[in-house]
């Protein structure tokens, strides 16, 4: 009488799961293991990072991968006097996309364009007092920005990365009843740094969550008849939270 | 042959109790007004002279002034022992208390030196101040009343301004403290006296009783257009215009506009309260109770402010000595939220002497002395100047351009009113109820472009009077040279790009 063992393996970790002896007919009956008496907190919580560490298998293993991403943030911008009188809030939604290139050496590189846009009303200021005058003006900011940073890729499955970069930012700002001169449509360069985690949820898609700083030097506050002279801003940068979608292994 | 002192009535009754009954309504129903259109086909018609109230009486005394009575205000607390006290050092005595007033009239000997027993009280410690009840004037510069152009409208950039705010709304209340509007319909009846032009001019027959027909401003009046009509040369609730100044000013502030009718004026859309509190030639002839005296000019300010005004134009003003009467109406006027627009003056080249009622514009935020400008862009040649020229409007000046340099609005047919022109032969009862297109100019002209923007600012959303002030002075073109200069102020306004405002970054 042979005694069949089981022939497969399991290759993860063994503590999560029991073999399990084949019977044969005859064979005394054994008792099953009890699988709660060996999962404790601590190995529930060892298991949890196991999986979530777990490297997918193309971040071990291919030297370069392109793929894309898009996402939503809101900004707070550093003129937030400015913005905050004529949007009514320092902050506002940003909506972009871009493409990734993901590097030997953990490196990355990626490039990503988004925009901005809210509708306020223009204004005067007088002695600390604002009077609105019901004008509606339209800002818009598109930022195209290209970042290079590293990747903590250690066959985790949550990946930190950290980068920085440049980016031309176009600032418009059309108001009603305004000739074409008054409006404004003018670009500027920005420096920016950024940080983030990025998880992966499938095979092709992943999520990431990121703090963006920004700034855009000069860009404001040139125009003696402006809301941002008024109050010696000049900066068009800030800072963003975003949540990003990314396709690409 | 008739002398002088038959002629001329002289006494001048100042007191409520010894108000006339005039004018007496005598019927609501009046034919249509007439509306002569522009008449540039008509002759030159012989242009009104430089001086306002071309009536004088042969009294003696100061012209610049009323005899017989002073204005006082005591300091708050100032037992009436107290002011007994001072009052007896000019043989003073106060008068009933006026409405509107907060002030006191006091009655002296008419034979005493107004301006003297004024400055006695004024050194008074209790005495806040006082002064002779000087005379007010329009500020106009009168012009031949011929041919139709508005110039002053593209001037500064009004088609544009009228995009972003059409006029204002009847929200806003302007009123416009002058010679009256006419604002209704009518006959009224009045005592015509008899009066010479001159000290040594012909005497014109006393009239008596005549009914003379009003009618509204075609191209002004509207339903519910007019909101508290104010008389305080009269005493009554019907400020009759009778000179058509005051009618022109209001058509510059709110002339019905884009009704294919006459012209244009700046806040189209605006409600009108008829403030009269100078008195014109026929106001004299008629022997009305008061006259344009600072302290009237200072109850009419308080009057149209507690009656819901939230833009005062005074197109009216007077050299000599200061006015804190009027002062202080309209510092309280500014307090409450009111902005002030007061003509900087004509008379540059009678010696340019300070305009009293507009030189303290600069200490109020939220009052402005308005300067005026020919088509040329240039100030024109009877605007005062000095410090307290804050800003310039389109006033006309006919040395540039000749009766198009000037100002054209709606208002009487003068050859109808100023029917003493002419001479005692031909002097005839006038009528109020036939208009033309006239021009005129002055600083007079120039303000109600101001009070007309202030309207356009208020209802756009700029609501404290200070601030109007500031958002006119910071878009203001500058005129002459660069920077405030005593010529043009801040320089000339411009409604569209204050009634732009600021964007975020332009």
């Amino acid at each position: 009488m042979s005694t069949i063992r089981a022939s497969g393996t399991h290759d993860g970790p063994v503590l999560c799961s029991a073999g399990r002896q084949a019977r044969t007919d005859g064979d005394r009956r054994e008792p099953r293991l009890d699988f709660r008496a060996f999962v404790s907190p601590w190995l529930a919580a060892v298991c949890v990072a196991a999986v979530l560490l777990a490297a997918p298998a193309a971040a071990q293993t291919r030297d370069f991968t392109l793929r894309g991403f898009g996402d939503i943030g809101w900004t707070t911008f550093t003129a937030e006097k400015s913005f905050s009188a004529v949007l009514g809030s320092d902050t506002g939604r940003v909506l972009g996309g871009g493409v990734e290139a993901l590097l030997p050496r953990r490196l990355f590189v990626n490039l990503r364009a988004s925009r901005f846009r809210e509708v306020g009303q223009r204004v005067f200021l007088f002695n600390g007092e604002q009077f609105d005058l019901g004008i509606p003006t339209t800002i818009t900011v598109t930022p195209i920005e290209l970042t290079g940073g590293y990747r903590f890729d250690f066959g985790w499955r949550l990946v930190p990365y950290g980068g920085a970069g440049l980016g031309g930012y176009r600032y418009e700002e059309t108001s009603r009843f305004a000739e074409a001169s008054e409006n404004v449509s003018e670009r500027f360069t920005g420096y920016h740094v950024v940080g983030g985690v990025e998880v992966r949820l499938a095979q092709w898609i992943g999520a990431a969550a990121e703090t963006q700083w920004a700034t855009v030097p000069d860009a404001l506050g040139n125009e003696p008849n402006s809301v941002s002279h008024e109050f010696g801003e000049s900066g068009l940068g800030g800072v963003t939270f975003r949540l990003k979608v990314v396709v690409g292994r | 042959m008739l002398t002088a002192g038959i002629w001329i009535g002289t006494a001048i009754a100042q007191d409520a109790l010894l108000l006339p009954q005039f004018p007496a309504l005598l019927s609501d129903i009046t034919a249509p007004a007439i509306d002569r259109g522009i008449r540039d086909l008509d002759p030159p018609r012989t242009p009104r002279d430089g001086s306002f109230v071309r009536v004088v009486d042969d009294i003696g005394g100061d012209e610049r002034f009323v005899d017989g009575t002073i204005i006082v205000r005591f300091r708050p607390g100032t037992t009436p022992d107290a002011r007994r006290a001072m009052l007896s050092q000019v043989d003073g005595a106060t008068t009933p208390a006026l409405p509107y007033a907060s002030f006191d009239l006091v009655a002296i000997d008419p034979a005493a030196d107004p301006e003297r027993a004024a400055q006695r009280l004024d050194a008074q410690p209790d005495v806040e101040y006082a002064q002779a009840r000087y005379r007010v004037y329009p500020s106009f510069v009168p012009n031949d009343p011929l041919y139709a152009r508005q110039w002053n409208y593209p001037a500064i950039d009004m088609e544009r301004a009228w995009d972003i705010n059409p006029g204002a709304m009847p929200s806003i209340t302007v009123a416009v403290l002058d010679s009256g509007v006419a604002f209704r319909s009518g006959v009224f009846g009045f005592n015509a006296r008899a009066f010479r032009l001159a000290a040594n001019a012909p005497a014109f027959p006393a009239l008596g009783f005549i009914s003379i027909p009003f009618a509204a401003a075609p191209d002004l009046w509207g339903v519910d257009r007019f909101v508290a009509p104010r008389d305080f040369i009269w005493d009554t609730d019907t400020p009759l215009d009778l000179d058509g100044h005051g009618t022109h000013v209001s058509g510059t502030i709110g002339q019905l506009t884009n009704n294919g009718v006459g012209v244009a004026g700046m806040a189209f859309n605006v409600r009108i309260m008829p403030v009269k509190v100078v008195s014109g030639d026929w106001d004299f002839i008629f022997n009305s109770p008061f006259q344009g005296t600072d302290d009237v000019v200072a109850r009419g300010i308080r009057y149209a402010v507690d009656n819901g005004a939230r833009v005062l134009n005074l197109s009216i003003g007077r050299t000599g000595s200061p006015a804190p009467v009027v002062r202080a109406a309209i510092a309280s006027a500014v307090s409450r939220g009111v902005f002030v627009v007061v003509a900087a003056g004509n008379a540059f080249e009678r010696g340019n002497d300070v305009e009293r009622l507009a030189e303290f514009a600069p200490e109020i935020d939220g009052m402005v002395a308005v300067g005026a400008i020919g088509r040329d862009q240039r100030r024109a040649y009877y605007s005062n100047t000095g410090p307290y020229v804050e800003l310039v409007a389109p006033g006309g000046n006919s040395r540039v351009g000749g009766r198009d340099g000037t100002i054209l609005q709606q208002t009487f047919d003068f050859d109808l009113v100023e029917t003493y022109l002419s001479g005692p032969g031909q002097y005839e009862a006038p009528r109020f109820d036939s208009f033309a297109y006239e021009f005129m100019q002055g600083t007079s002209m120039a303000a109600p472009h101001v009070a007309g923007f202030a309207a356009l600012l208020m209802q756009q959303g700029i609501t404290s009077p200070a601030a109007i002030e500031a958002i006119m002075k910071r878009y203001a073109t500058d005129l002459g040279p660069v920077g405030p200069d005593d010529e043009y102020g801040y320089g000339l306004i411009n409604p569209r790009a204050s009634l732009r405002g600021l964007g975020l970054a332009r």
